[in-house]
C-alpha cells in the first residue's frame, strides 16, 4: 500500500509497472482503518478483526464490493 | 503455561519492546525479557504467523519481518513519535503506529511514483488532513498471500 500526492500519480505508478488501478482511500479513511487494526495492539486484548468484523469496517468508511471481502475469490 | 497464556506473553513482549526502543526485537532477546526458552519462542512466531499478527523473516525465523503496524527493517515509511524512529510496513501503518502508541507521531515519506516528499502527521488524536490518497494494490482476500509485496 503506497502513498501518493494525487490520483495522477497514482494512474502514471500503475501505467508505469503494468499493475491494474485498483482503489484509492483518502487519508481520513486511511487513519480510521489503523485505528480499528492498531489502537489496542499493545494491549492483552489485542486480536486481527475476524473477516466480518472487516467487512463492517470497510463498509462503515464507505469501502465496500468485493475487493474488500476478505472471503471473496473474485480478485483470482 | 497455557499455550494461549505464553502466546499473549510474547506478544505482549514484542510491543513492549519495540515501543520502547523503536526496533523489533528478535527472539532471543524476547527469551530473555521473559525468562523462557528461545525454542518456546520460536513455537509462539509460528502461532502468530498463523493468527496473521506477525511474519518471520523469510529464511530467518529467529527474527521478526513486521509486527504490524512494525516492520522489522528499514522501509520507506519511518514513523517519528515519542522521540525515536519507527519503521512501518506500509502508508497504513504508519497511521498504525501512531493509533498504537497513542501520541502525535509524523512519517516523512514519498509519492509512490515520483518519489516528491509527502509527510503524514498525527497530532491530538487526528490525522493532519492532505489530499493525498493511498493505492491498495491487493484486494483484502489477498493481502497475506505476499504480505511484503502487500
Amino acid at each position: 500500500m503506497l502513498l501518493f500526492r494525487s490520483e495522477e500519480t497514482v494512474n502514471q505508478w500503475c501505467a508505469a509497472h503494468n499493475i491494474p488501478r485498483r482503489p484509492l482511500v483518502d487519508l481520513e479513511q486511511l487513519w480510521q482503518l489503523a485505528v480499528h487494526w492498531y489502537a489496542n495492539r499493545l494491549t492483552v486484548e489485542s486480536r486481527r478483526p475476524t473477516s466480518d468484523e472487516m467487512v463492517s469496517i470497510f463498509n462503515s468508511l464507505g469501502l465496500t464490493g468485493p475487493f474488500w471481502d476478505p472471503k471473496s475469490d473474485e480478485w483470482r | 503455561m497455557p499455550k494461549d497464556d505464553l502466546a499473549t506473553k510474547v506478544k505482549l513482549a514484542i510491543y513492549e519492546m519495540t515501543a520502547e526502543t523503536g526496533r523489533v526485537p528478535n527472539s532471543s532477546e524476547i527469551s530473555r525479557r521473559i525468562d523462557i526458552e528461545e525454542n518456546e519462542v520460536l513455537t509462539v512466531f509460528g502461532r502468530l504467523h498463523a493468527k496473521r499478527l506477525l511474519l518471520p523473516e523469510p529464511g530467518d525465523p529467529r527474527q521478526i519481518r513486521m509486527a504490524p503496524p512494525f516492520s522489522g527493517v528499514p522501509t520507506a515509511f519511518p514513523v517519528e513519535a515519542n522521540g525515536k524512529r519507527y519503521y512501518a510496513n506500509c502508508v497504513w501503518d504508519a497511521y498504525g503506529i501512531a493509533a498504537a502508541l497513542h501520541c502525535d507521531a509524523i512519517s516523512r515519506a514519498s509519492d509512490g511514483h515520483t518519489g516528491e516528499p509527502l509527510t503524514l502527521e498525527v497530532k491530538a488524536g487526528a490525522p493532519v488532513l492532505k489530499p493525498y490518497v493511498a493505492h491498495f494494490a491487493v484486494p483484502a482476500g489477498h493481502w497475506w498471500d505476499d504480505l511484503i509485496f502487500t
